[in-house]
């Protein structure tokens, strides 16, 4: 028996598991390096062909098994559970054949008795609003994963801000996803704080709902289905659509503009012309408490140029597995709101959970601990580099 | 030696098949090759059993085996081509090879696991869509054969469930063992292009690039056996994190 398989085979009873993270590949090539990992070193990698044929036709399971640690000493064991989404199957029309698959991650997940469960990136989006349909649980909880997202995107822009000598309360914060669960969290924490934001998505009516709700504390907004239509430009940008690819273009923003992509895959596309702008990619956290994964995983699964990099939506489940919270504390869309966010923020701190480094598709984003931030470059295209991966 | 196939049909459904026969007939013969071999395999099995009832299951199941190679070789005639078999072609074999040294072994278990673990979760996956695709009483057949090999699958479950209780690690590890070598094979046979010769059952070229033709395609026969394979293992409780392994090592 191989030796990686047999170390896995004997690792103890499934029942130890404390927490789950449900997660998709977000590219072929994640796809392909998951896949080369599992194969082994000594065997030739499969062929990309092979990989688009094969990938699609293997049932969600487990993948790895985590060990995370806190800064204050808890130790938590967990679990990765893919649900092999083809990364080029996220759009509407497979929205069927994907949720049976998030729910066949569930049900793994719920077989390994995980006590909180993270779904990450579209898995939240599949089942948000049918968490009846997830497989019968009794002492599963599940999250969206999507407090401490929004926690991590509101540190970065305001950690950016400084490190650029931004004054927030005179920016026009633009939101593109605004409605969604993370964007309309982002709205509730950075709304108050800047001038004047601007709401985009398609469903005007949600837009409407969102905007009535801001305004009635006192914040300036605007909004609209189409970027082109605002007023003002945005020199603070969020992007959290949940798009099945990169592709938003963005359009006219201000020169200077500081930009987050919290999409997952990423939103901004390759051609997006963003000139002189910062991007950095949003929402992410990182461990310094410790985090082992076996096989060895490490910078496959979390695909990030700094150590111990994760999304936030996986990190809310490791937090609240830390802490000894098997509850699901983020569920339902447009719930999450400013007091639940440094309620997060608290427990994953509390762990050495902390925000992870800034960066982009060319590298980090701060130059050193005193920050000077590199701009993108007058002709860069924003997430290019990431896209070609 | 006995014929191990008593075919009743008649030639009454020539049909307009004329163009996609010679494709079909070549599906047939493997399906065919695959029944027979199953029949071969469990008349063995047959032959290792202390248990009378258990000899008169395998029996049994050799019979019903050998009626789904009956039932095949019926279609080949209703669209007017014969169905030709061919247990000695090389893969078919090398997989009656390995089932072979379980019987000399006179391992009960890992009898069940080659037929009913490997060779089954193939034979359930790629008769039911095959019998998705395939016209008439052809899909049929396929589709109601396929139901009835899923039925074997279930009746060895429960047996080798009880054998995987008594001592988890070691039961993984024989299913590992025989996985290397039969699934190896049967990988092998369903790359989505032979790389190593004419497989000795399709009756011209490989049928493998004309399967496109049935809306059917070597690389969907291959994912959905794998898939079922997988779903197999997982029912018998191996973690899917060790048979994903398992799966991505095979040769493509
Ligand atoms: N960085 C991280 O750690 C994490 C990232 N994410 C990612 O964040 C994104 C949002 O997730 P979440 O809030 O849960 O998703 P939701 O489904 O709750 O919200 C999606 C939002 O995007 C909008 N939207 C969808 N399609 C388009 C489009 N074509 N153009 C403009 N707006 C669009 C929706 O509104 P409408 O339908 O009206 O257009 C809605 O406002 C996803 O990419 C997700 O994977 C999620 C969790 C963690
Ligand atoms: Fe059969
Ligand atoms: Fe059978």
């Amino acid at each position: 028996m191989g030796d990686s398989v047999a170390c896995v085979a004997r690792r103890g009873p499934a029942s130890e598991v404390d927490f789950a993270l449900i997660g998709h590949q977000e590219s072929w090539r994640a796809a392909a390096d998951v896949l080369a990992v599992l194969r082994g070193p000594e065997r030739t990698p499969l062929p990309d062909d092979e990989i688009k044929d094969l990938l699609p036709w293997i049932p969600p399971r487990a993948v790895c098994h985590l060990n995370v640690g806190s800064i204050v000493g808890a130790k938590a064991r967990g679990l990765y559970i893919d649900s092999f989404i083809p990364p080029d199957r996220l759009e509407a029309a497979y929205v069927h054949e994907n949720i049976a698959r998030v729910r066949g991650a569930a049900a793994c997940a719920i077989n390994t008795g995980a006590k909180i469960v993270s779904l990450g990136g579209f898995s939240s989006i599949l089942i948000e609003g049918n968490f009846d349909q997830l497989p019968e649980r009794h002492d599963t909880a599940f999250t969206t994963g999507n407090t401490l997202t929004v926690a991590f995107i509101v540190q970065g822009i305001k950690k950016l801000c400084a490190l650029e000598g931004r004054n927030l309360q005179r920016s026009t914060l633009l939101i593109v996803g605004a409605t969604g669960d993370v964007g309309s969290g982002c709205a509730h924490c950075l709304a108050p704080m800047v001038k004047r934001v601007l709401l985009s998505a398609r469903n005007v009516e949600r837009l409407r709902r969102l905007a009535a709700e801001l305004q009635a504390q006192g914040v300036q907004v605007e909004i609209a289905t189409s970027l082109q239509r605002f007023s003002a430009e945005a020199d603070l940008v969020i992007c959290a659509a949940s798009l099945a690819s990169p592709s938003l273009l963005l359009g006219q923003i201000a020169p200077g503009a500081l930009v987050c992509d919290a999409g997952y895959p990423k939103n901004l596309s390759p051609r997006a012309e963003l000139l002189g702008a910062t991007v950095f990619f949003g929402g992410l956290g990182q461990i310094t408490g410790g985090l082992r994964f076996a096989p060895d995983f490490h910078g496959i699964l979390n695909r990030h140029p700094f150590p111990d990099v994760v999304h936030g939506c996986l990190l809310e489940g490791m937090a609240l597995a830390l802490e000894g919270r098997f509850e699901p504390f983020s569920q339902g869309r447009g719930s999450i709101t400013r007091e639940r966010v440094e309620e997060m923020e608290a427990i994953a701190a509390r762990h050495g959970i902390c925000l992870a480094p800034l960066y982009n598709a060319d590298g980090p984003v701060e130059d050193g601990p005193h920050g000077q931030t590199e701009k993108q470059p007058m002709q860069e295209t924003a997430g290019q580099k990431w896209i070609r991966e | 030696m006995e014929p191990l196939i008593d075919v009743k049909a008649s030639p009454m459904e020539c049909t307009s098949l004329s163009t996609s026969a010679p494709i079909w007939q070549d599906i047939l013969a493997q399906a065919m090759t695959g029944e027979l071999l199953a029949a071969m395999n469990y008349a063995s099995l047959s032959e290792i059993c202390d248990d009378p009832a258990e000899v008169a299951d395998a029996l049994e199941h050799a019979q019903g085996e050998r009626g789904h190679a009956a039932a095949f070789a019926a279609e080949g005639i209703k669209i007017g081509v014969d169905v030709p078999s061919n247990v000695d072609a090389k893969h078919w074999k090398r997989l009656r090879d390995a089932f072979l040294r379980c019987i000399a072994e006179r391992d009960f278990i890992g009898c069940l696991i080659v037929q009913e673990i490997m060779l089954e979760s193939f034979a359930v996956a790629s008769y039911s869509r095959v019998g998705k695709v395939a016209p008439g009483s052809l899909g049929k057949t396929f589709a109601r054969i396929a139901a009835e090999e899923e039925d074997h699958v279930d009746h060895a479950m429960s047996i080798l469930r009880a054998e995987r209780a008594l001592a988890a690690q070691r039961f993984d590890d024989k299913v590992y063992r025989l996985h290397l070598e039969v699934m190896t094979t049967l990988a092998q046979m369903l790359a989505k292009e032979c790389k190593d010769g004419h497989c000795e059952v399709c009756h011209a070229s490989c049928v493998k690039p004309r399967l496109f033709d049935v809306s059917l395609s070597a690389a969907e026969l291959r994912g959905a056996s794998l898939r079922q394979y997988l779903r197999t293992l997982d029912m018998l409780g191996i973690p899917g994190e060790v048979t994903l392994s398992w799966v991505t090592q095979l040769p493509v």
